[in-house]
């Protein structure tokens, strides 16, 4: 458990630089870059009064240390809930969540790290014997569309 | 929310990003075979009628009174249950080992002078989902099956196929990779996967962990058991008789096996036994990976029942096992238990061949090692003559001193079992009864009304291959060699199953 906690200072140290970065790099370019929004539309949520807390990826490398290129959060509704990522650059991104059920701020999980809180991939990805890789989970967003809508149901 | 709290929060998703990856507990199936494995095996059944022990399972065995020879003792009334995989094939697909089918409860129900039995498919949510379906849905740990549904925990392809004990008032089946699935005693109907530690302090810590197929009851009826994950982590069990957990804990063994079937307790401590196994990630499929290296020692863990940490460690000569009878210690720490001791981890992939219907004339078999682990740190070990296989010892004396071990041997047979032993492990004497070459001879089990050693009976099932018929055998443990006071006949053969228990009435 100590370790964990280690890993979470640092998380939130890298973390904090990361969201202050990419707010920094997203006024920079917004005159020079498209951009568009992502409906991330989360499907079978269940009516715990609780908050969906989710993350979007720009690279297998950010996405493998957990180091998210925007980071959101909603109160939960039963049913099918909408996270949206405004102003995103073209390229391409994974996004993960986890519904924090009871509450506590955290994504509780069993002793060997498996949640056991609702949690989820963009694309509908699943672990199927092992881990949700980036490309499992990798959409595009492009000039072509605005809002790039994906869709995904909770895992539970 | 406050900004700080925010990011807190989602720091946290960040360090939990790696969690489902934890999901693993079993590692990626194999690339679909371009043998076909149910062809292979039907051709090698019609040649050798030997196989038929792991032949698919159509259905439920309806309840069925067992034709007996020789007199039911009258002291021997309950109900004896068996687990083991049957569902092997669905469709043009068999399964590549033995260890994926779909778990069967076989209850011999012993009362009055009369034997029913009933033989029923655990209806786990796997098992249900693919009979729907009337194909499998999910790849194995070892067969890939195109088009599969994705297996996001190990629970979801939880066959519940490897033994079966009574908890409280219910019967948990046991499967090493996940949850005990909780069991109806009389109906034997599916009630669900057991979510230890619920309503307590351990909340949902403990959901999903693996719950290996040999929990140990010692004789206070504490329940102590042990759960492996692929990274080494173990996760250690002590529950009360009805399942509630009194403690739990998690030790880094740094084991790299993947396979970790059995331990043992003593009265005051645990034994983890780590094989000298290693996985070879270049092969494809969970079994097939695992591979023996003489340079690795089987690492013996002593762990403090109390606090659940490990308190010693004893090096001991390279070694696989998957089955140990018992441990005890003595006042000084000195501590005493037996193995069914392999030179290699050729059973394993030997139980992959035999779906494919090879028989390997020349097989490695274990033979019953007592290894004594003293107090200064050294080890001293004794092999046993015969080989030797699914050995126990009566359930009053789990964890403490034994006089006798009980197990099955093979004389000839290269299959299976053809003789059940007993070993005075004071004196080294030995009571066989072989069966003969035409008998598959599975795990047979003490009951012991008095709990004295060497009183009571053994009782097990046996396939008779020629009549294609399978028997339950009663012998009084104390004259095995004079052969079965009773036996009782069902009009077919059951499939070759692992574990079970006698559930006094």
């Amino acid at each position: 458990m100590s370790i964990n906690s280690q890993k979470i200072n640092v998380n939130s140290n890298k973390l904090t630089q990361v969201i202050l970065t990419s707010i920094l790099c997203s006024s920079l370019f917004t005159s020079s870059v498209f951009a568009a929004d992502i409906s991330f539309e989360i499907e079978g949520v269940n009516a715990q009064p609780s908050k969906i807390y989710a993350q979007l990826f720009n690279s297998q490398d950010s996405y493998s240390k957990g180091e998210a290129f925007s980071a959101t959060y909603l109160q939960a509704k039963q049913g099918i809930n909408k996270v949206i990522f405004t102003n995103i650059p073209v390229g391409q991104y994974a996004i993960r969540f986890f519904q924090d059920e009871n509450n506590n701020g955290t994504l509780d999980t069993n002793l060997f790290g498996m949640p056991s809180e609702g949690y989820g991939f963009s694309n509908n990805a699943k672990p199927n014997y092992g881990p949700v890789g980036y490309q499992d989970a990798a959409f595009t967003v492009t000039e072509q569309q605005d809002p790039v809508i994906n869709q995904t149901h909770i895992i539970y | 929310m406050q900004r700080r709290q925010f990011l807190k929060s989602m720091a946290i998703v960040g360090a939990s990003s790696v969690l489902p990856a934890s999901a693993t507990l079993l590692t990626a199936p194999v690339v679909p075979a371009m043998v076909n494995v149910k062809q292979l095996f039907n051709d090698a059944l019609a040649v050798h009628p030997e196989l038929i022990g792991f032949a698919n399972v159509e259905r439920n065995f309806e309840p069925q009174t067992l034709s007996l020879e020789g007199r039911i003792p009258a002291d021997l009334h309950g109900v004896f249950y068996r687990n083991g995989p049957a569902k092997h094939e669905r469709g043009a697909i068999r399964y590549q080992h033995a260890f994926e089918g779909d778990g069967m409860l076989q209850r011999f129900e012993i009362k009055n002078q009369n034997i029913v039995h009933r033989g029923q498919f655990i209806n786990t949510p796997k098992f249900s989902q693919e009979q729907q379906a009337q194909q499998f849905v999910y790849s194995g740990p070892e067969t890939k099956i195109a088009h599969a549904l994705p297996v996001v925990t190990p629970d979801t392809v939880n066959t519940a196929n490897t033994n079966i004990i009574a908890v409280g008032d219910d019967l948990w089946a046991l499967w090493e990779a996940g949850s005990p699935t909780k069991i109806d005693r009389d109906s034997m109907q599916f009630q669900q996967q057991v979510h230890l530690g619920a309503e307590s302090k351990y909340a949902n810590t403990l959901q999903g962990l693996p719950f290996s197929a040999h929990p140990k009851v010692d004789p206070s009826g504490d329940i102590w058991n042990f759960g492996l994950h692929p990274s080494g982590n173990i996760v250690l069990y002590h529950l009360a008789a009805n399942g509630n957990v009194k403690n739990a804990g998690v030790i880094n063994t740094q084991y790299r096996g993947a396979m970790l079937h059995d331990f043992l307790i003593t009265d005051k401590h645990l034994l983890i036994i780590l094989p000298s196994l290693f996985t070879d990630k270049s092969i494809d499929g969970h079994f097939e990976q695992i591979k023996y290296n003489t340079d690795i020692p089987m690492r013996v863990l002593v762990i403090s029942k109390q606090s659940l940490t490990v308190i010693k460690h004893y090096e001991l000569p390279a070694g696989f096992v998957f089955h140990y009878g018992n441990a005890w210690e003595e006042i000084n720490g000195t501590i005493h238990f037996d193995a069914s001791l392999y030179p290699d981890v050729n059973v394993l992939h030997k139980l992959s061949n035999v779906m494919q219907g090879k028989i390997e004339q020349a097989s490695t078999k274990a033979k019953t090692a007592l290894i004594t682990l003293h107090t200064e740190g050294h080890y001293s070990m004794q092999i046993m003559p015969g080989t030797s296989e699914f050995p126990r010892v009566c359930d009053h004396v789990v964890g403490l001193k034994n006089h006798y071990l009980y197990h099955l041997s093979a004389k000839t047979n290269s299959l299976w079992s053809d003789t059940l032993s007993s070993l005075n492990t004071d004196t080294g004497a030995e009571q066989h009864y072989h069966f003969g070459e035409d008998y598959l001879v599975e795990e047979h089990i003490s009951v012991c009304p008095k709990a004295i050693e060497n009183t009571g009976y053994l009782i097990g099932t046996a396939l008779h291959v020629p009549t294609k018929r399978t028997c339950l055998n009663i012998f009084a443990v104390n004259d095995l060699s004079s052969g079965p006071i009773a036996r009782a006949w069902l009009p077919y053969h059951l499939p070759l199953g692992f574990h079970g228990n006698f559930m006094p009435s």
